[in-house]
């Protein structure tokens, strides 16, 4: 796999520059590892529906499920914060085994399901009280740790640690895309019936694709527990968590690795910095109406609007 | 205790009625035009919402608000067909994602406009008792009721004997087939946005005349309605009812036997069951699975 120069520099200065030069700001940083979770979370939707070809209204419950595994783990087993982190991952994929019954539904029969099966974890996380503290939900979960000197558990520390994930993230979904099985996902796109004559499972590489997904955001889900050291059901599996990585990803372009991460970042501080103050209550409104219109104007997200209003201009020079 | 069950069918059959009404606009908007519109629950909202303002700006019954809820709600479901229409590729998918962003716009408005507050009705004919035998219900309970049968019967009557109702099902079983037969599909379309709009506007005065509100609401009558089509099957308005009967005795069983938190498990648990089981549903065709 070939890294291009200029994406090299701006992992180097996602690395240095950002820490050196925001990481003395606390809002600053704790809006930009807010976007990042979002971005996180879009980047697990948007593969589940550039490759998986499926729309989902229910990762809540995978990055709800991974919050309470991860969380639950380190203060009732003691196991520590970073495996806890990735075990939340594997919560989330044991919580999607679940749905793939679902699968084997068509398009927006799947996406209801899916919204449906959301509910149930977050009626679980509130009911089963005895495990999960109920609605009070649980105080004090473990912070990041300090390893080698350095205490992880600050802003810059945290943002270290969801940047790394983010990178693993980009580098798994490129790995998938350019594998043989990314070639099977991409014919299934344009005809699952014509890929499956020619011998793919493609129910079995779905699901691939949904644990992939369901993975990615339950280990977001155990990052933001440990960094906000708080849970409670309305707050894991709040619809926030479908409604803003949806937003971005359309955004940005969910057919691209790129889009959802870039759109996460647009769409989380113009919303925060900008719509929060014209609307304090309710600003989610213009959320869905950017939701409407780039559906109609561009599904394909803005970056390839982007690139096509380049494109003009190269023409017309 | 067997005093209870009973007790808890009979309101579980009263709240079918609202039910069957969501689920039926939801069922034929799907079947006109493959769509599954996921601000349906807000319509019903928007229109619980207008009877608590009639009754609390006018000092009206909730009942006079039927006539603005109608006005109101199929002027949205228009505008969310229009705005549908403007898809230009990969409608099944992409209509999914437009309409949950409609849903979160009017759930906003809502929660913009009437704030967060839970509201329900004050009005005290609406609230009284009234008593069959054995059974308890209150008067709005059984009003509304017998109000979605009447629709349900006129929805019946509708599809099987008018004109414009069988181009709706002729549209639905096959629409190439039914452009042959001179049917204007996106006239069809319009019309069964508009009758999901009528029956979402009865559906959403029912509910405020006899529970609660609230603006989320809208999302959790959208999951339920898609349980009781995903229990129903495809193209059947029969199965619609059982579903929307069953999915009401299972919700008001829970709640008499364990606990009300529980409530909307019950239909989760029902809607696993029948996928399991029966994966086109108790009453569908083929054609669910991919």
């Amino acid at each position: 796999m070939k890294m291009s120069r200029t994406g090299l520099a701006l992992i180097a200065a996602a690395y240095i520059a950002v820490p050196l030069l925001l990481g003395s700001n606390n809002y600053v940083m704790s809006l930009v590892v807010a976007a990042m979770i979002i971005g996180g979370i879009a980047l697990a939707w948007a593969l589940l529906g550039n490759l998986g070809g499926m729309v989902s209204f229910g990762h809540s419950a995978f990055f709800g499920v991974g919050a309470y595994v991860s969380a639950l783990l380190t203060m009732k087993a003691g196991v520590p914060v970073l495996a806890a982190m990735l075990l939340g991952g594997a919560g989330a994929v044991l919580a999607s085994l679940v749905m793939l019954p679902v699968l084997r539904l068509k398009g927006p029969y799947f996406a209801l399901a899916i919204l449906a099966y959301a509910h149930i974890f977050k009626i679980i996380a509130t009911e089963w009280s005895s495990v999960t503290g109920g609605s009070a939900g649980l105080a004090s979960v473990p912070r990041f740790p300090e390893l080698m000197g350095f205490d992880f558990s600050g802003k810059i520390g945290s943002y270290l640690i969801i940047l790394t994930v983010l990178l693993a993230f980009v580098a798994a979904y490129r790995a998938i895309r350019a594998s043989h099985y990314g070639i099977a996902l991409r014919a299934m796109h344009d005809s699952e019936d014509a890929t499956r004559v020619v011998g793919v499972n493609s129910t079995l590489l779905k699901a691939v694709m949904l644990f992939v997904s369901a993975f990615m955001t339950g280990v977001v889900g155990a990052f933001n527990v440990h960094y906000i050291n708080f849970l409670e059901p309305d707050y894991a599996f709040s619809g926030l968590w479908v409604t803003l990585p949806i937003v971005a990803a359309i955004f940005g372009g969910y057919r691209t690795i790129v889009g959802p991460l870039a759109g996460a970042v647009t769409v989380y501080l113009v919303d925060q910095l900008v719509f929060k103050n014209l609307i304090p209550s309710g600003h989610q409104l213009i959320l869905g109406a950017l939701l409407v219109a780039m559906i109609i104007f561009s599904p394909g997200g803005l970056i390839p609007l982007l690139r096509k209003g380049f494109g003009r201009k190269h023409a017309a020079a | 205790m067997l005093d209870l069950i009973l007790q808890a069918l009979y309101s579980g059959v009263l709240q079918g009625g609202s039910y069957a009404l969501i689920a039926l606009g939801l069922a034929l908007v799907f079947g006109t035009m493959k769509v599954i519109n996921l601000a349906h629950g807000e319509f019903v909202l928007l229109a619980a919402y207008m009877a608590h303002t009639v009754e609390a700006k006018l000092g009206l019954s909730p009942v006079l608000a039927i006539p603005v809820a109608l006005v109101l709600v199929c002027l949205c479901a228009v505008v969310v067909y229009f705005l549908i229409s403007l898809i230009r590729k990969d409608r099944e998918l992409n209509s999914l994602i437009l309409t949950y962003g409609v849903g979160i716009i009017l759930t906003n408005a809502v929660l913009l406009i009437w704030s967060a507050d839970v509201r329900s009705t004050s009005s005290a004919w609406m609230q009284d008792a009234f008593v069959v035998g054995p059974f308890y219900s209150m008067r709005s309970e059984l009003l509304f009721f017998a109000v979605s049968i009447v629709l349900m019967g006129a929805l019946w009557w509708w599809l099987s004997r008018s004109w414009y109702g069988r181009a709706v099902r002729a549209v639905s079983s096959n629409r190439d087939a039914a452009k042959l037969m001179g049917i204007n599909p996106r006239a069809t379309e319009i019309v069964s946005f508009v009758v999901a709009g009528i029956l979402a506007a009865f559906a959403g005065v029912a509910i405020f005349s006899y529970g609660v509100i609230q603006p989320a609401f809208g999302h959790v009558l959208t999951v339920k309605a898609f349980i009781i089509t995903v229990l129903a099957g495809i193209g059947s308005i029969p199965g619609v009812l059982v579903g929307a009967l069953l999915l009401g005795v299972a919700e008001a069983l829970t709640v008499t036997l364990a606990s009300s938190a529980l409530q909307e498990l019950a239909g989760m648990a029902l809607f696993l069951m029948v996928l399991f089981v029966m994966p086109n549903g108790l009453f569908g065709a083929a054609g669910r699975r991919g």
